[in-house]
């Protein structure tokens, strides 16, 4: 064969090629469950389960689990990715917002895509991270901390569109994956600490042309508007900085809101300042909100409501239930219809000092007394709460929700209320009551009563998410650096290894050739684990 | 108009409000005092005379921008956490009280630090403890230890050690923990280990007995693990010291690292 020859029938095996990798379409992303050798969206599928349907690692084989591959950052930084696995390519994000695509076998990037970032970007809040990417058709869709979203080529990272969801310079930034639905992809946004007016918004998948926007904060005249007092809604926060979830069946989106600001002084706000710290149902086609739950009216303590909403469904005094739930940063675990936005069931999962309990409809019955104050109150639970971005798990298996639970307290101070645009907007702050004070545990939770099942105690209050697996087995981290592994039945320890570096980010699983792999970042590296 | 009252009347002229975001200025030094109270006294006790962090009556910082990037930032590798955001606002005015404790006010000390380093060597303090690099090195290093502590912290680390639940020297488990916590770890075949906790995770734990010797255990692999709150492998020497002696020994050590 003359070269020539060769090189035009390699052309045609590598277009043929081209033409045969299967893409990632929106039914493949609905049916997740159905090729669990991927992991196809932040939280594995729609419903947020951060559940892996793969048996091969398992409660009888994990205590041989050990590093198959491990991918290291260029750049230090807070390392919050949760990969995406699509046919053999994982697509990870590194601080603050590069892409990276790698080979799953050997953790080889196959591309790197940084964004343009000015050097006098405005992020108030949380540290410059990424949380990760989404996945449609043959793109991936990453936000960036300069405010942008940006969709790429998935096969070689070339940028196909890139947008400004809102202005940099006024505090909006975005660390979410976001979340890709039929043609479209949704995004929130960070910067309730620098007095944004939070939003989410949806955009066309092929062209970036922004198909709706929805603001957390009611506008002028519209119901709500009225629980801000007289001026504070336009730079109330209410941001919606985590990835939310999705019911294809009921063609409703869940979305979940922050703080309103300023954080810890209440009185330039008076009112229930809606809809902050809750979760919206929104239509996905138009971003027409169908119904809200408040969790935190009126929060002082930067009680953030950006958790994973996860769905799931339960039969409860006999009637089939369309269920969501959530274990909130402000310590109480809630149980909702996801249909109606009933109020089904809430108690405390971690010790909280600020309510007495909820009452019927699910609002906080207040104790006095727990706002900040100039010289501090302490107050359970943490300023960063019991709860926070990294995420729950819920298992079909067991019926339980695994929470990594942080106890800890914090003192609270009030400060001055000043805005200026693009300045920390937050009247105050706190500090965490911590070291030896404070602990962690796994709870368990019985998923529609919230009652605790089991609890595996930690050293220390971090930020690290779980996952459990039909292998029988919860994956969680560690502040310390530790990565384990627990029955999914009891809590019982199977396995553990120390990584070297706190661990910041959920833990997921992947299959290919064959082969499981459970993958979780921690310090500066990405791990990769699997059996001999 | 000073600058405060601008800056909030320009917030107030670009937002409409009305006496909303005024509902709160903050003018020097009282209220200086007041955010000084609730954020700093717990590590620099009362009016800055120093505790477990020290005394502010002396300049640390080089000038008042290198104050001010204190207060906003902290100091995180020397263990100050920046203890919440503030506005510029309430930076100057907490800067300018911090000022104010350092206009002469000088911490005296009663002892003599000569007779002082007398006793240090009578007790043998040094078979723990490091000054200059020399000593042993089951103790903290103390070769510094007047820059960074008061002396009416010193006086308790050698009365009462126990209480100080120290934080913040070592620097290897940070985020709070007590260091130099007594740990007694009891072995699955009985036998006791004691020693203070150098390290921990959620299923380890790393001691270092009084012959210095390491352990490092499994959690999983022990019986019981006994975290010694509030007491310390120093002895108290609080009945072993008079009254003039224990001046003597704090005003040794809080000359440690200090300029002479």
């Amino acid at each position: 064969m003359s070269r020539r020859i060769f090189a035009a029938a390699a052309a045609l095996l590598t277009f043929a090629t081209c033409a045969a990798v299967a893409q990632v379409p929106y039914n493949r992303i609905v049916q997740a469950g159905n090729t669990p050798q991927d992991w196809l969206t932040y939280s594995g599928n729609y419903n947020s389960e951060r559940y892996s349907p793969l048996t091969q690692i398992n409660r009888n084989n994990v205590s041989q689990l050990r590093p198959a591959w491990m991918y290291q950052l260029k750049k230090p930084g807070v390392f919050e990715t949760t990969p995406i696995v699509a046919d053999g390519v994982m697509y990870i994000t590194e601080p603050p917002s590069t892409v990276a695509a790698l080979d799953v076998k050997t953790g080889r990037p196959l591309w790197r895509w940084t964004p343009q970032i000015p050097d006098n970007v405005i992020v108030i809040g949380s540290p410059p991270v990424n949380r990760g990417v989404a996945i449609l058709d043959d793109t991936v869709f990453a936000g960036s901390i300069a405010g942008h979203l940006a969709a790429l080529d998935a096969k070689s990272g070339v940028l196909r569109w890139d947008v400004a969801v809102d202005d940099n310079r006024k505090g909006y930034y975005l660390t979410l994956a976001p979340l890709a639905l039929d043609g479209k992809v949704v995004v929130g946004v960070s910067g309730a600490e620098a007095g944004i007016r939070g939003f989410i918004a949806a955009y066309d998948a092929k062209t970036g042309k922004q198909l709706w926007r929805t603001y957390t904060i009611p506008g002028p005249g519209e119901p709500g508007r009225e629980s801000w007092g007289k001026d504070s809604a336009n730079i109330g926060g209410s941001s919606s900085w985590l990835t939310g979830s999705y019911d294809p069946t009921l063609n409703t989106l869940y979305w979940m809101t922050g703080n309103p600001g300023p954080d810890y002084d209440g009185d330039v706000r008076p009112g229930d300042n809606l809809y902050s710290c809750s979760v919206l149902a929104l239509d996905p086609n138009t971003g027409k909100i169908k119904w809200h739950f408040q969790f935190t009216p009126h929060d002082v303590h930067d009680w953030d409501s950006n958790q994973i909403p996860v769905l799931f469904d339960d039969t409860i005094n006999g009637r089939p239930r369309k269920l969501l739930a959530v274990a909130n940063r402000n310590a109480f675990y809630y149980v909702i219809d996801r249909e109606t936005g009933e109020f089904i069931t809430g108690q405390p999962y971690a010790k909280q000092t600020w309510a007495t309990a909820l009452d019927a409809k699910g609002r906080p019955i207040l104790k006095t007394g727990n706002e900040p104050t100039i010289d501090g109150k302490e107050v359970w639970p943490n300023l960063q709460g019991s709860a926070n971005w990294y995420s729950p798990s819920y298992s079909p298996q067991t019926k339980l929700f695994y929470q990594f639970t942080r106890e800890m307290s914090s003192i609270y101070y009030k400060g001055q209320a000043q805005y200026t645009t693009g300045l920390p907007y937050t009247a105050g702050g706190g500090t965490a009551v911590d070291g030896d004070n404070a602990y962690a545990a796994i709870r368990a939770l019985d998923g529609t009563s919230g009652k605790l099942r089991w609890e595996f105690k930690l050293l220390e209050p971090g930020m690290d998410g779980v996952m459990s697996t039909a292998g029988g087995l919860v994956f969680g981290g560690t502040e310390e650096g530790n990565f384990f592994a627990l029955d999914a039945m009891n809590g019982k320890p199977l396995w553990d290894m120390q990584l070297g570096g706190p661990i910041h980010a959920n833990p997921m699983s992947f299959g290919v050739d064959g082969k499981q792999y459970v993958a979780i970042p921690a310090g500066w590296t990405l791990y990769v684990f699997a059996l001999p | 108009m000073n600058r405060n009252n601008f800056l909030i009347f320009l917030a107030a002229a670009m937002f409409g409000f009305t006496g909303v975001a005024a509902a709160q200025t903050f003018t020097p030094p009282g209220d200086g005092k007041k955010l000084f109270d609730g954020l700093c006294q717990d590590c620099h006790g009362a009016n800055g005379v120093g505790d477990e962090a020290p005394a502010l009556n002396h300049t640390l910082a080089a000038d008042d921008a290198a104050l001010r990037k204190i207060i906003r930032d902290g100091i995180p590798e020397r263990g100050m956490p920046r203890v919440r955001r503030m506005t510029e606002p309430e930076v100057e005015v907490l800067a300018a009280y911090v000022r104010s404790l350092g206009a002469g006010r000088n911490v005296t000390v009663a002892g003599n630090a000569d007779k002082g380093h007398a006793l240090y060597q009578r007790f043998d303090c040094a078979s723990c403890h490091v000054v200059d690099g020399a000593g042993g090195t089951f103790g903290p290093d103390l070769s510094k230890v007047g820059q960074r502590r008061s002396p009416a912290w010193l006086r308790q680390a050698v009365t009462d050690p126990g209480k100080l639940g120290t934080k913040g020297m070592q620097g290897i488990l940070q985020n709070g923990f007590t260091e130099y916590l007594p740990v007694s770890v009891v072995e699955k075949n009985g036998s006791e280990v004691r020693g203070f906790r150098v390290n921990e995770d959620s299923f380890t734990i790393q001691l270092r007995d009084a012959q210095g010797k390491l352990y490092s255990f499994r959690k999983a692999d022990v019986t019981n693990i006994d975290k010694q709150a509030g007491r310390s492998l120093m002895p108290s020497y609080k009945d072993r010291l008079s009254a003039g002696d224990t001046d003597d020994l704090v005003a040794w050590l809080y000359s440690l690292g200090r300029a002479k």
